[in-house]
């Protein structure tokens, strides 16, 4: 048994974080708000020569062909940041699934290049984050998992409460997209779908919460009221301690989620809906905690607080509400055929070896 | 014990009832249920004209000794005209900071000259105030206070400078109450003045703060050499007398709040069975406790102002805000969820908010604007219970 990163693993994610420190300022981000793209393509270029955009493509296909553990804490950072890009829709959701769905290998090799980004609809929301930016769109379509170039779609642009994110209805005529999966492999694959975005939210709703944590530490720590900043104040401790507990305690869910997805293990879904709620609650509470500690000061538009939380706000109901997947926990665990005790919720026959 | 109204105050009732009727239509029907905290920046202009028509009805200061234009309503006639006027769905009062804090601020502290030349003004609705309190370094630690009064021989008054923040509707104001350091030497809440400053002069100067709603009702307000109108009670007393105004924030006009905040309730819970949320398990309970929450302020607050009528600090009193502000940071997060995804989808471009999307993001501040939670709980801990205070640096 081992519950830990290995080293290869720490490093990129410690090389993706200095990257993203430097790259994905909040500044940068503030300027892509009044962008007509909102995106930054060359950004989306370095990412690709970093090798992130082709993380999980297979090796024959130009990619670093690596796994869901791999990506994990990278979706995490990519939360810390609150990249405005859709890294994780094209590396996490669309990557895995074109895989399973046997898409050509040039599409691969052109994702891993950095040519192809991808969006992803959700069956669990009618819109698409990033269709506009995306070179190509999974969509659904009458039970069929379709794969659309953007050029063939119709785009309709949603705001979002979240300035960065940018949403879209898309509308496409039956002959346009080519059928990635039909039938019981689409039903497969759009089970496998939703999983994967509810993890790959799960893994940005860590990152914004340690984010967020950071932020109000620095800010406690350096604004002075009463002759002493307001960090030594033990009510102002405690609700940051607080968030702290609450987000170490998200981690080990999302992390066994992201193994029980890569190993495919029969109790993926509880595994992926527990990541979800528990990141959900860490970033909520972040959030609420944050702007407390912050004061007024937290409530403008100039500090840089709420960036993160509105993201997390608006990821908090992405690929499933909280209500959606506590409604599912309760159905897995209250099922008939499923079994409880010592004996089985600690041990899965899958995870024996 | 009486938790009913009387015959007399029932006929109230229908008189003030009757007169909203008749007034708030016709160029006011586009202005009810708007403008209150969180709106405040909508329909200014027309806010101002209703406070004008109030006036005219005798409806503002309702609760002022009528030697200064009031009603000298009782406690239960507040009541009533605070519930009536949440009820009939009027608009947030672009004089409610006169009317409810300056004036009788003012009423309590001020000569008869001075009650002469600022309280009509406030009571005919044609002058409005603001609050000069708050600065950079005095947020929770108002007694950190750095703005400067200093006494102008040359021209016979006080001159303020220094820069006040999160002043409310300063932009749309004719008047600030502004607490200053009348002596350099103190330290703290010593040696402060409460001065009336007149906001259209040379040396004020007026800059919005955006909130992360993208609006701006609050403002930086920066004193250069400006001309103090007046001072109110004497040099020194500028904390009694600014504590004194606070006490007042805590009195009758938080009646209307609640019938405010049962009009956002009822429309979550309308929403909640239109879009199937109140099949929710989850929603079903936080609705409950939210009606709960309510009906234990509005008992409170009956309870608080059956009591003595003054404008101390006492506990109950403080016991109220941190309630109300953690219930309606609550109810904002119920109308999110009530949402769901949807919640994140904004009305139209720039960055138009729907009215329970601006619930959501400004009650994110209740629990920090007047006096934290924090604060609060700290209050409540030293004067309510007499526990050791905790050690200031």
């Amino acid at each position: 048994m081992n519950f830990t990163f290995n080293e290869d693993q720490l490093m990129f994610r410690d090389s993706v974080r200095d990257f993203f420190s430097n790259e994905v300022t909040t500044e940068s981000i503030r300027n892509r708000w009044d962008s007509d793209s909102g995106r930054d393509r060359a950004l989306w270029t370095s990412m690709a020569e970093l090798g992130l955009t082709g993380l999980l493509v297979p090796e024959n296909c130009g990619g670093l062909g690596l796994g869901v553990v791999d990506f994990i804490m990278l979706a995490e950072e990519c939360g810390r940041v609150a990249l405005p890009e859709p890294l994780v829709d094209t590396v996490l959701l669309a990557t895995p699934v074109l895989v399973a769905a046997g898409a050509d290998a040039q599409l691969l090799q052109s994702i891993a290049a950095g040519e192809t980004v991808c969006a992803v609809q959700s069956q669990a929301d009618a819109l698409v984050a990033d269709a506009d930016f995306a070179d190509k769109l999974i969509v659904h379509k009458a039970g069929n998992l379709v794969l659309l170039d953007a050029e063939s779609a119709r785009f309709q642009r949603q705001d979002s409460v979240d300035p960065s994110r940018r949403l879209f209805s898309v509308e496409w005529a039956d002959d346009e997209g080519q059928v990635l999966a039909e039938g019981d492999l689409s039903a497969e694959l759009t089970a496998s779908l939703y999983n994967l975005g509810a993890l790959g939210t799960s893994a940005q709703l860590l990152g914004l919460a340690q984010r967020m944590l950071d932020l109000s530490v620095a800010y406690t720590s350096e604004r002075q009221q009463f002759g002493k900043p307001i960090g030594s104040f033990q009510a102002v401790k405690h609700h940051l301690a607080n968030v702290a507990i609450k987000t170490e305690f998200a981690k080990a869910p999302v992390y066994r989620a992201a193994y029980s997805v890569a190993e495919a293990l029969s109790d993926v879904d509880l595994h992926v809906s527990q990541a979800r709620l528990s990141a959900g609650e860490a970033a909520i509470l972040a959030a609420k905690s944050g702007i407390q500690v912050h004061g007024a000061m937290g409530y403008t538009w100039e500090m840089d607080l709420h960036l993160f939380m509105k993201r997390a706000w608006a990821l908090n109901n992405a690929w499933g509400t909280p209500g959606a997947h506590k409604a599912r926990l309760a159905d897995t665990i209250l099922s008939a055929d499923y079994t409880i005790g010592a004996g089985h919720t600690f041990a899965s026959a899958s995870d024996a070896a | 014990m009486k938790l009913s109204f009387d015959t007399a105050d029932e006929q109230f009732r229908t008189e003030i009832a009757g007169w909203l009727a008749n007034n708030l239509s016709g160029e006011f029907e586009t202005i009810r249920f708007r403008g209150g905290p969180g709106d405040e920046h909508m329909f200014g202009e027309e806010r101002k004209r209703w406070e004008q028509q109030m006036a005219q009805g005798g409806w503002t200061c309702v609760g002022w000794p009528e030697e200064y234009g009031g009603r000298g309503l009782s406690i239960e006639q507040q009541v009533i005209f605070h519930e009536e006027y949440a009820r009939a769905g009027g608009p947030g009062r672009v004089g409610h900071i006169g009317e409810g804090l300056a004036g009788p601020t003012i009423i309590e502290f001020g000569t008869a000259e001075q009650k002469q030349k600022y309280l009509p003004g406030i009571r005919n609705g044609t002058e409005l105030w603001c609050q000069g309190y708050s600065e950079p370094s005095a947020g929770s630690d108002l007694a950190n206070v750095k703005t400067k009064a200093e006494y102008d021989q040359g021209r016979q008054a006080w001159c303020i400078s220094g820069q006040k923040v999160w002043t409310s509707l300063a932009h749309e104001s004719d008047w600030c109450f502004v607490i200053a350091r009348t002596d350099p030497q103190s330290q703290r809440h010593h040696g402060l003045g409460f001065f009336l400053v007149n906001m259209h002069q040379p040396g004020v100067e007026v800059r919005p703060i955006t909130q992360l709603t993208g609006t701006s009702e609050f403002n930086e307000v920066f004193f250069d050499q400006a001309l103090a109108e007046d001072i109110l009670g004497e040099p020194g007393e500028g904390w009694k007398i600014g504590m004194a105004l606070l006490g007042f924030e805590r009195g009758v006009s938080t009646l209307g709040q609640q019938m405010a905040f049962q009009n956002e309730l009822d429309e979550i819970i309308a929403l909640a069975r239109r879009n199937g949320a109140a099949q929710e398990p989850d929603i079903r309970q936080r609705i409950s406790e939210a009606h709960i929450g309510l009906r234990l302020m509005r008992y409170n607050a009956m309870r608080m102002l059956s009591g003595p009528a003054d404008g101390s600090l006492d506990s109950a009193a403080l016991v109220y805000k941190l309630h109300w502000a953690s219930w309606h940071r609550s109810l904002g997060k119920l109308a999110m969820d009530v949402l769901g995804s949807e919640g994140e989808l904004l009305m139209e471009p720039p960055y138009e908010l729907s009215r329970l999307q601006s619930l959501f993001l400004f009650t994110r501040s209740d629990t920090i604007y007047g006096g934290t939670n924090q604060v609060q709980r700290n209050i409540i801990a030293e004067r309510g219970l007499g526990m050791p205070k905790e050690p200031r640096g």
